[in-house]
């Protein structure tokens, strides 16, 4: 499969479809096969409703989508078998132990029975809450309920994970592990959609990212993909670190074709250019002249907050 | 199937190991203990006047209790069935799993159905074995299937208060609303319609008539009221019976008396004849009519709600 998650034009409207709050507003959202992909956006920017409708808990009012191949409007039960979902505000059976909630939840999953409690116990293992499996749920913490949240959603070992603002409300070592878990399953080849509103979520952990403003998708695509319209507006930046000298370099660097500044500072040259001049740049520290002048060159990717910016403001090619 | 099922049985669970269960027996309870004290009165003055009522006036005990208590059990499971679930984030874990909608409202309904079978059946089987065993009252088989008809009613009694509040927990976002509003419905048929239609009947017919009791005209001293007062309270009563038509309470409360032969007369004074149990089915079956019609519209109600409604 191409394409783990793919939507056509989708819209949702709440409340009428003339009058009412368009939450979704033509959305064409690609999501790769065991990617990491980042829905980030701000607070009512749609990315639940996208999440709740990819999973068939609310229908699209307009558009379509399939995921894993299913048509989200005819086939979400099949969806639901093969998608865990970690819902925003989600909550457990508080009364019950841990292994009571996984259990009963598998054998909603069509577990066979005879296999249910070791799946449990085999997914509260991934997710290091073991020794908690016969402890009840009202004396967990914020942490270990979102752990619990996604051994749930492990239970029927899916092929794709969709996590609703995962990491809201718990502490940053929390949320530290919490990316080594997710970047443990998606190593094991599982697809993982995760909705943000934390910027540097998106860079510390995934691989592909949307952003979402106001139902609309501004940008989508890999790390490379969402940089390259913003290098090419906003120049190409490389730094090159030198050992000794480094003014001569500049000059010469300077005269290099669509270089359009070099500024020595310390030991470090920056150097902002119109087009990919990486090879240009190598030669030249490479040669005879700098060669043993020269550290290291290093291309310099747009932050996450300049693409943000950069994609929010209208700039998308 | 299989998931209904599923969901039944912890649902069934989690209500038996629940507090509020074990508040609504412990009121079960509370109040035959004091039935049964009732019979005991009854006995003795049953002996004093050589009555033989005594199996109804356990009956009629037993109605009592269940009839007060049979809609807070109704109520007490279904008040959050749905906006409980929501509320604590629940619903939105179970209905990611692979199943329908219909699941989760069906394993709600077999669930309920079978706590209010064996809560309603269990305290009235204890309270009528507890009577009749301290009474040692001779027990026919006419008692028994008007006992057992009686405790199937008032099953569906408590089965229609579950719809009516199952249907305002599918729509409620807040598990106190839905609580709030369920009682609301309660109190209204149960204690405010009552009054609400004497209210109505004697603004309708006006102040009763001069009210003199004529203790001279018949032998043995028994009291007479006067023809145009009885005719007044009759008519009250027609215009109080008819505004309660729409109370499921009502047509319970009709059912019971005529099971167990209770007075329906104005001041007690008229005793019903004891019908058999073909009698009362065949004079009653609009009341039971009415309990089951009522409890399969609200079920349908929230059914519908429920499984048309999406989550945000």
């Amino acid at each position: 499969m191409n394409i783990a998650i793919e939507t056509d034009n989708l819209v949702k409207v709440y409340g009428g479809k003339k009058e009412g709050v368009r939450a979704l507003n033509g959305i064409n959202m690609k999501v790769p096969p065991r990617s990491v992909y980042g829905l980030f956006g701000p607070n009512g920017s749609g990315k639940t409703t996208l999440i709740t409708i990819l999973v068939g808990l609310q229908l699209p009012t307009g558009g379509s989508a399939t995921v894993l191949g299913h048509d989200v409007i005819k086939e979400s039960v099949e969806i639901r078998r093969k998608v865990g979902l970690l819902p925003e505000g989600f909550g457990f059976y508080e009364h019950m132990t841990a292994l009571e909630n996984l259990t009963f939840l598998g054998m909603l999953d069509d577990l066979p029975p005879d296999k249910v409690k070791g799946k449990a116990l085999e997914v509260l293992g991934t997710t290091g809450l073991k020794d908690k499996a016969t402890v009840k749920v009202s004396t967990f913490s914020r942490g270990m309920r979102q752990r619990l949240g996604v051994a749930q959603a492990l239970m029927k070992d899916p092929e794709l994970l969709m996590l609703d603002e995962p990491t809201v409300g718990i502490d940053p070592e929390g949320a530290a592990e919490f990316r080594d878990l997710v970047r443990g399953l998606n190593k094991e080849g599982k697809t993982v959609l995760m909705s943000t509103h934390l910027l540097y979520e998106i860079g510390m952990i995934c691989t592909h990212a949307g952003m979402i403003r106001e139902g609309k998708l501004l940008a989508q695509g890999s790390v490379d993909e969402l940089s390259q319209p913003v290098r090419k507006a906003k120049g190409y930046a490389y730094e090159i670190h030198v050992k000794s000298g480094g003014d001569g370099l500049r000059r010469d660097i300077r005269l290099l074709p669509d270089v359009r500044e070099a500024t020595l500072r310390d030991d470090k040259i920056t150097v902002i250019a119109e087009s990919d001049i990486g090879s240009a740049l190598f030669s030249l520290m490479t040669g005879d002249a700098y060669r043993d002048q020269v550290s290291s060159l290093t291309p310099v990717s747009p932050s996450w907050e300049d693409l943000y910016q950069f994609y929010q403001g209208g700039e998308s090619a | 199937m299989n998931k209904s099922l599923t969901i039944a049985r912890r649902e069934f669970a989690d209500v038996i190991t629940s507090r509020r269960f074990w508040l609504i027996g412990g009121l079960f309870l509370l109040l035959y203990v004091a039935n049964i004290y009732g019979v005991s009165l009854g006995f003795r003055m049953g002996e004093a006047f050589g009555s033989n009522r005594l199996m109804l006036q356990i009956g009629s005990n037993v109605a009592s209790t269940l009839g007060l208590l049979a809609p807070l059990l109704g109520i007490a499971l279904a008040f959050d069935a749905i906006s409980g679930e929501r509320e604590r984030g629940t619903l939105r874990i179970l209905l990611s799993r692979p199943l329908y909608r219909e699941d989760v409202i069906n394993g709600k309904m077999i669930s309920a159905a079978a706590v209010i079978g064996l809560t309603v059946t269990a305290s009235a089987l204890l309270s009528v074995s507890a009577s009749i065993l301290l009474q040692g009252i001779t027990v026919t088989s006419d008692d028994i299937v008007r006992l057992g008809f009686f405790v199937g009613v008032s099953i569906l009694f408590a089965f229609a208060y579950y719809a009516v509040s199952l249907f305002i927990s599918t729509f409620s976002s807040k598990s106190g609303h839905s609580l709030t509003i369920s009682l609301g419905v309660w109190i209204f048929f149960a204690f405010i319609l009552p009054i609400l239609a004497s209210f109505i009947a004697t603004a309708i017919l006006g102040s009763p008539p001069a009210f003199f009791y004529n203790q001279t005209s018949r032998p043995g001293g028994q009291t007479q009221i006067s023809g145009s007062f009885a005719n007044y309270t009759r008519r009250v009563a027609e215009i109080t019976s008819t505004i309660e038509m729409v109370s499921i309470n009502n047509h319970y409360s009709l059912i019971a008396d005529s099971l167990f032969g209770l007075p329906t007369g104005a001041f007690g004074q008229q005793e019903t004849s004891r019908l058999d149990l073909a009698g009362v089915l065949s004079s009653r079956w609009v009341d039971l009519l009415v309990i089951v019609a009522f409890s399969l519209i609200f079920l349908v109600a929230s059914y519908v709600i429920f499984t048309s409604r999406q989550e945000k």
